[in-house]
């Protein structure tokens, strides 16, 4: 039969996957806080088996991510340019992937952080679950966009969820200075080597919140057309 | 003269076995792109839209299609070239819809991009040229022809752009979306009742004797526009008022329901498509058999102002609804499956914007492609940021059908129009 004009002309949406993608991510950045309280209490095969877990969701998105690249050709007309798509594809990935380091990193070192830094550093991944989680929010008012045609009214709403990203990041660069700043206290007593991976942990966790403020404006950049 | 009034019967049948088999193409190919997006968006099934096609291509063939028949019989060649022998455009026009026939089957079998229009163009181009020569083509005509395939996707597109903004204006990105829906859309179905009945009344009805003469009165003319625009608007606000809303449906996503209101117009669009199409495509499929017909009926008289009979449109209204019986519905179906993305607030817009423009164009007697027509409209609802993602490889498409059709029309109508030459001698 005719591969016909008309039926030729509708692409597949990549809204769907790359909100599918969205979601993989931050399940991983979720997962990884029962990961910490499990090595915060030394369990490691408990640790290690959510550690497989990431990896799993990790590999599921790397898959969507695939998927989606290959079906966005160039001839695609979208309402909004495939450039920023990708981007914003490209930062979603970076999340699940840092978390996916972060989780190997602790897991090989058997890192057990120093007790008076614990507390602070579940606050500081509560406060990237959630940024990344009003990232998620944000991507999923994408259909929404889409079915008001990029009307004002819908854009406020994501406007709205923008602001609340980057106001839950800044939150999470105070915590982080926190931790620096107990980190810095003990730096005498702890072992040199240690001491520079458990900054180096604190500083990957909070790059994922980064990540997800950064979906956020490449966001604002695909609606402001 | 003597080689038609010989064969005056044979040549006579000769044309209708022609036409039904051209008329069976467009019906089995060419009426499936038109409603098919009324189907991919769930509003109709596909016996629904085969019954609507049947009514309303007939109706717009037979109403409104009068200015691209006529010049398809006797606006792309020029006739004073054949005076002293019509039996050379006899052929010709045969050869012609034979050709665009057996194009329309190889193609569309073989998966290449199909237009009735353009190889139907192409076929009287080409024999005209070779054939008879140079001299025979009327070049000028021809000419705005080709414009009007490109200048009629730009217009409908344009028009989508237009139509989609407004609904966005009024009904989507409003608080209410599922209110004004039911407020306003009468209105829009009032609009394209108007300019349908209007463009009808002023040109299409010249070949129907008994109404032309409202053609020539205006007043009249839009106070029926006016009616015919009201009748109109009150179905779909009876359709609105029938269509059952769900208020659960809005819990997770706010434009269910209002797509529903959509969903129940697209029998609308889906009746405004097959008329513009029968107006169109169908119109310009027949037009090579009315030319034989009359050259042959008046002995040769390639001048002729004979009116239509009315039994050459039920040869064309017969074919497609065969050509829809055996193949149609399949590529309806095929269709209707292919386009799940336009949702019918979209689909609305495209097909109102093709509608109109496919009227407008049988206005002024050009015969434009209905498929690149939609395709200009559903690109334009893109371009108002309305659809998730088109694939604008189409339109590379869209010029190599022209590229392909329009010598594969015309080599065919040139060796056909030889061998009738054989036959029947010059």
């Amino acid at each position: 039969m005719a591969r016909n004009d008309i039926t030729g002309l509708f692409g597949k949406s990549p809204i769907s996957p790359l909100q599918q993608h969205m979601k993989q991510v931050h399940l991983c950045l979720k997962e990884f806080g029962n990961f910490a309280k499990a090595a915060a209490k030394e369990d490691w095969e408990k640790a290690e088996s959510i550690r497989e877990s990431i990896n799993k969701r990790e590999n599921k998105a790397d898959d969507l991510k695939k998927k989606l690249r290959m079906n966005l050709p160039s001839t695609f007309m979208m309402p909004f340019s495939r450039r920023d798509l990708l981007d914003v594809l490209l930062i979603q990935d970076s999340i699940a992937n840092i978390t996916k380091d972060l989780a190997g990193l602790m897991m090989t070192r058997h890192m057990v952080l120093p007790t008076e830094i614990r507390a602070t550093f579940q606050d500081l991944i509560a406060g990237c679950v959630k940024t990344s989680a009003a990232a998620l929010d944000a991507i999923n008012e994408l259909d929404e966009l889409l079915e008001t045609a990029f009307s004002n009214r819908e854009r406020r709403v994501v406007d709205d969820i923008i602001g609340k990203i980057n106001n839950l990041e800044h939150e999470t660069d105070g915590v982080q200075n926190e931790i620096r700043n107990k980190l810095f206290a003990l730096e005498s007593s702890t072992p040199p080597v240690d001491m520079m991976f458990f900054y180096r942990a604190v500083e990957w966790l909070g790059e994922t919140a980064d990540a997800a403020q950064k979906v956020g404006s490449r966001l604002e950049v695909m609606l402001a057309k | 003269m003597d080689i038609i009034a010989q064969n005056h019967e044979i040549l006579i049948m000769l044309a209708i076995g022609f036409g039904l088999f051209m008329a069976w193409g467009v019906g089995a190919n060419d009426v499936a792109n038109a409603m098919g997006t009324s189907v991919g968006s769930g509003a109709i099934t596909v016996k629904q839209a085969i019954i609507i096609a049947i009514i309303f291509e007939f109706s717009g063939a037979v109403l409104a299609g009068g200015e691209v028949t006529a010049t398809v019989r006797k606006g792309i060649l020029d006739a004073s070239v054949f005076v002293d022998s019509p039996h050379l455009l006899v052929y010709g026009m045969l050869a012609a819809l034979l050709s665009a026939g057996f194009w329309l089957l190889i193609a569309s079998s073989s998966g290449w991009p199909v237009s009735t229009t353009h190889s139907i163009v192409g076929a009287i181009v080409g024999f005209g040229a070779v054939g008879v020569g140079v001299e025979a083509v009327a070049w000028g005509k021809v000419g705005t022809i080709v414009a009007s395939w490109v200048v009629s996707p730009l217009l409908a597109g344009t028009l989508a752009v237009f139509i989609f903004k407004s609904l966005q204006k009024r009904i989507i990105s409003t608080e209410m979306p599922l209110e004004n829906a039911k407020r306003y859309l009468p209105f829009y179905v009032f609009i394209v009742g108007f300019v349908i009945a209007l463009v009808t009344l002023l040109k299409g009805l010249k070949h129907v004797e008994s109404l032309k003469h409202l053609g020539k009165d205006l007043p009249t003319s839009m106070m029926i526009a006016v009616v015919v625009g009201i009748i109109a608007s009150i179905i779909a606000a009876a359709i609105v008022r029938r269509i059952k809303t769900n208020p659960e449906d809005d819990a997770d996503f706010q434009y269910a329901n209002m797509e529903k209101i959509f969903g129940g117009l697209m029998v609308v669009t889906a009746c405004s498509m097959a008329f513009a199409h029968g107006s169109n495509d169908v119109a310009n499929a027949i037009g090579p058999l009315a030319a034989v017909y009359s050259i042959v009926e008046s002995g040769g008289d390639i001048v002729s102002k004979s009116v239509l009979p009315s039994w050459i449109l039920l040869v064309g209204g017969g074919g497609i609804v065969f050509g829809l019986a055996t193949f149609g519905f399949k590529v309806m179906r095929t269709i209707g499956k292919g386009i799940t993305e336009l949702t019918p607030s979209r689909g609305f817009a495209a097909e109102l914007a093709a509608a109109t423009t496919v009227v407008l164009a049988s206005y002024t007697g050009l015969p434009v492609s209905t498929t690149q027509v939609l395709v200009g409209a559903v690109l334009g609802v893109g371009l108002a940021r309305g659809l998730a993602s088109l694939n604008l490889s189409v339109i590379n498409r869209i010029f190599l059908s022209w590229i392909v059709t329009l010598p594969a029309g015309a080599i065919m109508a040139i060796v056909f129009f030889y061998a009738l030459k054989g036959l029947f001698g010059a």
